[in-house]
């Protein structure tokens, strides 16, 4: 896997941007913001999606992340929000800042250790790089539906995968959402509706 | 007109060359897959640091997010990867009996967006229960189990 010209200068453009509205959300102030700068952490991860040729996954991030997760999570920031955060009267951090950057270091470390013996075998070798560019291998998986038509079947193929090898966890994650639902409503009504129901 | 063409290619010609070398330059920094498992680690620290550090709660479900779509692009990343390199892999692990699946990224991250959706409408109930009773979001405030 290799990815040449404008998708490398995309990767670079939007790796950055990932990471850095990834630190603005860890670091605003006002969880609004926050929310905000996740929004567009998950576009462009989305984005990444779609450089890796996952396009049904990429929708299904925008669909439900941005679409649903998120509206819950303003919708709550709404419902919780206290005025204080902003007035910058309030801490914003625990007292735990040296330690998570000392399990941040030792998770790099970590990370180091285990990726650099696996560095070179990722890389492709300098006689697959000279017949990548020849003829690219990313046109090879995508079908060609007509003339002139270059569609994905990137959603085909996850939906089959989905409906056949992975049946039973599909049928349990959709009992797993109901349950989350009426969770979400058992756990988030007041004492007012309580009363009303009994 | 034929001897200007001549002289262009002339002209171009170390131009192309360099420029061929250039780009043979620049390809050490083409992104393979160890770059996006690098992002997808930064991604994952700046997500532990999030939910190791703040004080409201709903900024550490937040982080949790993150955390949890440096996994997805790991997945995806490798799955990727599996993709692209199927038949070498298949052909080099054909002794042991391993089949590589490429498939298997995009739905275990489809099933990762779910419980990520489910986990995000429960966890943001409890904090509306908690506010409703404690009037606060701060989790060195939320302190009833610590005795």
């Amino acid at each position: 896997m290799q990815l040449h010209g404008w998708e490398a200068i995309l990767f670079y453009a939007l790796a950055i941007m990932t990471l850095f509205m990834a630190v603005f959300v860890v670091t605003a102030r006002v969880a609004v913001h926050s929310a905000l700068f996740l929004i567009s952490t998950l576009v462009n991860v989305a984005l990444l999606f779609i450089l890796l040729r996952a396009e049904f996954v990429a929708g299904v991030q925008i669909l439900v992340y941005v679409g649903g997760v998120m509206v819950l999570f303003l919708f709550v920031i709404m419902l919780v929000q206290t005025r204080a955060e902003e007035e910058a009267r309030v801490r914003l951090y625990t007292g735990q800042t040296w330690p998570a950057v000392i399990i941040a270091l030792l998770l790099a470390v970590a990370f180091y250790f285990a990726m650099n013996p696996a560095q070179s075998a990722f890389r492709p070798a300098e006689v697959a790089a000279a017949t990548a560019t020849q003829a690219p291998p990313e046109t090879g998986e995508r079908v060609q539906a007509g003339a002139g038509q270059n569609i994905s079947r990137d959603t085909q193929t996850v939906g089959h995968a989905l409906y056949t090898d992975a049946a039973l966890p599909f049928e349990v994650a959709s009992l797993l959402l109901l349950v989350a639902m009426i969770g979400a409503v058992l756990l988030a009504r007041g004492t007012k509706q309580e009363k009303y129901y009994e | 007109m034929n001897s200007l063409l001549m002289g262009a290619l002339a002209y171009a010609a170390p131009l192309l060359l360099q420029a061929q070398q250039q780009q043979s330059a620049l390809k050490r920094f083409e992104p393979t897959l160890i770059n996006f498992l690098m992002l997808s680690f930064l991604l994952f620290v700046v997500g532990v640091a999030g939910v190791l550090s703040r004080r409201n709660i709903i900024i550490i479900f937040m982080s949790i997010e993150l955390i949890l779509n440096a996994v997805n692009l790991n997945l995806i990343a490798f799955s990727r990867y599996l993709q692209l390199n199927e038949q070498s892999l298949n052909a080099q692990f054909q002794a042991s009996g391993v089949t590589v699946n490429p498939l298997a990224g995009p739905v275990f991250t489809v099933f990762i967006i779910v419980v990520a959706a489910a986990e995000a409408a429960v966890g943001l109930g409890i904090v509306i229960a908690m506010f409703r009773n404690r009037e606060t979001v701060a989790i060195d405030e939320i302190d009833m189990l610590k005795w």
